[in-house]
């Protein structure tokens, strides 16, 4: 005889077409920040499992001359978050009569994230450009508004191999010598292009392009970088 | 001690345990799958097989440049999709006993005999060998060419697609295959489909492996395409010496050396 | 019915035919009877000064409040119907906070004036999906003064719903012959120091009561220390400047 009581076994209980509107559209963002300068780079590929929707679908924005966003995740929510931000600026540049500045979008779009805490938009968005002072300034966000600023951070499907790069690269971590980093545009600019192609190579979900955005206080320049297609 | 009765319930717990998996917080290791596009077709004098190279572990490509066209005997040759290691041994396995039978025999096999050995295999096994095939040869009694699904069915077609960019590749065949191709059309328009997989199949990548298969003679021609070869980087990411930390540093003398004078040793 | 002239000063949102709106026009009379406020605006900040009419000796002067704060970098001093003042500076205070929190910056003087002047608008019968409020138009004036990236500066605010920037600006009861005073003593030069003396000068020469640190009240805005109201010992020592 059996003492104790087992749990019967019972078919686990789905829910079937349960309202999912949610996908996840791949694609890889990052930005870092220099100190007259900041570089916000995003991949071009829009992807839906094995499949690619689309070799250039903009993941990277620009938002003003002194502002570019990076969203990735679900690109639907994606463009709307910033089609919405966009509105959102053009109110305030009205209502007050001058342009929002970085920080005040980064706080900005905290709110609209966490606005929609319980349905949220489901992208990780990453925010570079100019503050006030004309330094390089990134914000990170989660999915429902949590922000961070950084000085580099990479987001999307690839960024556990990008991240750990940047890190050694740019945060120069974990080192015995006392490497000064001297972050020239030029350098960082490398940086982006290899740090992209790299990632291309092993996450099946980034690759075709990437925009990299090059935020100066003379303006915005965007180049197009090929990645490989396969 | 052996149950008297004719069942046994040793496992139940265990297997309820496994049920409930998700619940108890256990997960079940994942195996490397093979995202993949293979093709085969028959053309005028045999078999072309063709596969791309990349193995992936979800999004993460596992390797660039694997091979997925095996050798099950000296006129057989078999592409895999699906779990790595599962077309990894089981074309080893049916390899091994091909040519058991063939020395019981004496005769070289059929692909026939081994299409059957390989759909008995999966067939037992019920789909949890995931491996899904395509099998080409050529034997005496001509080119034969099928394709066998990880459940054990089995088709005899003269143009094949299989993997994850099966669709891609078969898009090729359906517009642009035609019996009796010449060697050359035939290889090109295998490396054609192969291609349509690398770039349109997020699962397939990286180059073009395309074996020929003709009476008496196989061309195994590895990476025939690298249609993505990688770019020279910008930049050079070379460490200078010294730039890893040392944590911590412990010696263990493994020998004691003893000092000993030669003229000691003489007296 | 042909309405009578007399009669187009019943509803708030009617026209007479020369085209005025008499209760608006009543509610900016209703700012004359209210105390003296002036403001002056310098390089260096903003100062604003009010006039306290102790009616009785009974009455406790602390617990009349006519300079307030609106956030940390502005100020508002008022003149007229106090109750609607304060209708108006929460209004202005939750339009402030809630620009701190939503854009992490402290908001524009311009801005926060518009604000209110919106509110201003908002009596009558309610426009098409907006709810009006109130029934009749505010009874009161603000003299708004703040620093933000523009520098300081000062905003008059009436219950029309209009507001005009201003160097100096006198509003209440005395404010046609200290306006006049104003115009005469400002120049773009003046320091801080200057314009406080100025502020109590001015209020001096249009109260009837003499100026003591009980009856007035003084406040500055200042890029540095942002929002400040003065102790009765600061208002003592202008006293004897003057």
């Amino acid at each position: 005889m059996i003492s104790e009581p087992i749990p019967t076994a019972q078919p686990a209980r789905q829910m079937a077409n349960r309202f999912d509107p949610y996908e996840d559209n791949g694609g890889t963002t990052m930005a870092l920040a220099g100190e007259d300068f900041c570089i916000v780079a995003a991949d071009t590929r829009q992807s839906d499992g094995y499949h690619i929707n689309c070799r250039y679908a903009p993941k990277a924005h620009q938002l003003s001359d002194k502002t570019v966003i990076g969203t990735s995740g679900f690109y639907a929510d994606g463009i709307c978050l910033v089609k919405r931000i966009k509105q959102r600026m053009e109110w305030y540049y009205h209502q007050h009569d001058k342009v929002m500045s970085t920080p005040a979008l980064a706080q900005l779009l905290s709110v609209m994230l966490y606005q929609k805490r319980f349905f949220p938009y489901y992208c990780f968005t990453i925010l570079g450009g100019l503050d006030e002072e004309g330094k390089g300034c990134v914000f990170d966000y989660d999915s429902v508004g949590n922000v961070e600023r950084v000085k580099y951070q990479a987001e999307g499907s690839g960024k556990e191999l990008l991240q750990p790069f940047l890190d050694s690269q740019i945060g120069l971590k974990n080192r015995a010598t006392d490497d000064v980093l001297d972050l020239t545009e030029e350098k960082a600019i490398k940086i982006v292009k290899d740090a992209f192609s790299s990632v291309t190579e092993r996450d099946i979900h980034t690759g075709d392009c990437v925009e990299i955005y090059i935020i100066r206080k003379d303006g915005i320049e965007c180049e197009k970088y090929p990645l490989k297609r396969d | 001690m052996a149950t008297k009765t004719g069942f046994n319930f040793d496992n139940y717990q265990r297997n309820l345990f496994l049920e409930h998996g998700k619940e108890n917080n256990m997960k079940l290791p994942k195996a490397t799958k093979t995202g993949t596009t293979i093709v085969g077709l028959m053309f005028k004098d045999g078999i072309v097989l063709g596969a791309d190279t990349r193995a992936t572990e979800g999004p993460i490509v596992a390797d660039k440049n694997c091979e997925k066209i095996h050798y099950i005997a000296p006129n057989m040759y078999c592409c895999g999709a699906g779990t790595a290691a599962d077309t990894e041994m089981t074309t080893a396995l049916i390899s091994s006993n091909i040519e058991l039978h063939r020395l019981n025999t004496g005769r070289e096999a059929r692909v026939v005999t081994a299409m059957t050995m390989l759909k008995q295999l999966l067939f037992k096994y019920q789909g949890h060998i995931g491996a899904a095939l395509i099998l080409g040869g050529v034997d005496c009694t001509g080119p034969h060419l099928y394709t066998i699904y990880p459940h054990g069915s089995t088709d005899k077609l003269p143009y094949v697609t299989m993997g994850s960019g099966s669709l891609a590749a078969m898009a090729v065949f359906e517009s642009k295959y035609k019996k009796d191709l010449e060697r050359q059309e035939a290889i090109d328009l295998v490396a054609e489909a192969i291609q349509a997989g690398i770039f349109n199949d997020m699962g397939s990548g990286s180059n073009v492996d395309v074996c020929v298969l003709t009476k008496g003679k196989v061309d195994y021609l590895r990476n025939y395409i690298k249609p993505n070869v990688r770019k020279e980087k910008e930049q050079v990411y070379k460490f200078n010496l010294g730039v890893t930390p040392v944590i911590k540093e412990s010696i263990r003398n493994l020998v004691d050396v003893v000092e000993v004078n030669e003229m000691e040793i003489d007296q | 019915m042909f309405l009578t002239r007399s009669e187009y000063d019943r509803g708030v949102n009617t026209f007479s035919p020369e085209g005025r709106l008499f209760q608006v026009e009543y509610a900016i009379e209703a700012i004359k009877m209210g105390s003296t406020a002036i403001g002056i605006q310098t390089s260096e900040g903003v100062i604003l000064a009010v006039e306290k009419r102790i009616t009785s000796t009974l009455l406790e002067p602390s617990s009349i409040e006519k300079i307030l704060e609106i956030d940390s970098h502005i100020g508002c001093a008022m003149s007229g119907l106090n109750a609607d003042a304060r209708t108006m500076i929460d209004h202005a205070r939750v339009q402030a906070q809630n620009h701190t929190f939503v854009y992490d910056e402290p908001i524009k003087v311009e801005s926060i004036t518009q604000a209110v002047c919106d509110l201003a608008l908002r009596f009558g019968e309610g426009a098409q999906g907006e709810e009006s409020i109130m029934s009749r138009p505010f009874g009161v004036a603000l003299l708004i003064a703040g620093c933000d990236e523009n520098g300081p500066q000062l905003f008059h605010a009436d219950p029309s719903g209009t507001f005009t920037k201003y160097q100096a600006k006198a509003i209440g009861s005395g404010s046609e012959g200290a306006q006049t005073e104003l115009q005469e003593n400002y120049h773009k030069s003046l320091t801080l120091k200057e314009a406080e003396v100025l502020s109590l000068k001015v209020l001096k020469q249009v109260m009837e009561e003499k100026v003591n640190s009980v009856n007035v009240q003084l406040c500055s805005v200042t890029p540095e220390k942002g929002y400040r109201l003065y102790t009765e010992e600061e208002v003592n020592e202008i006293i004897s400047a003057i």
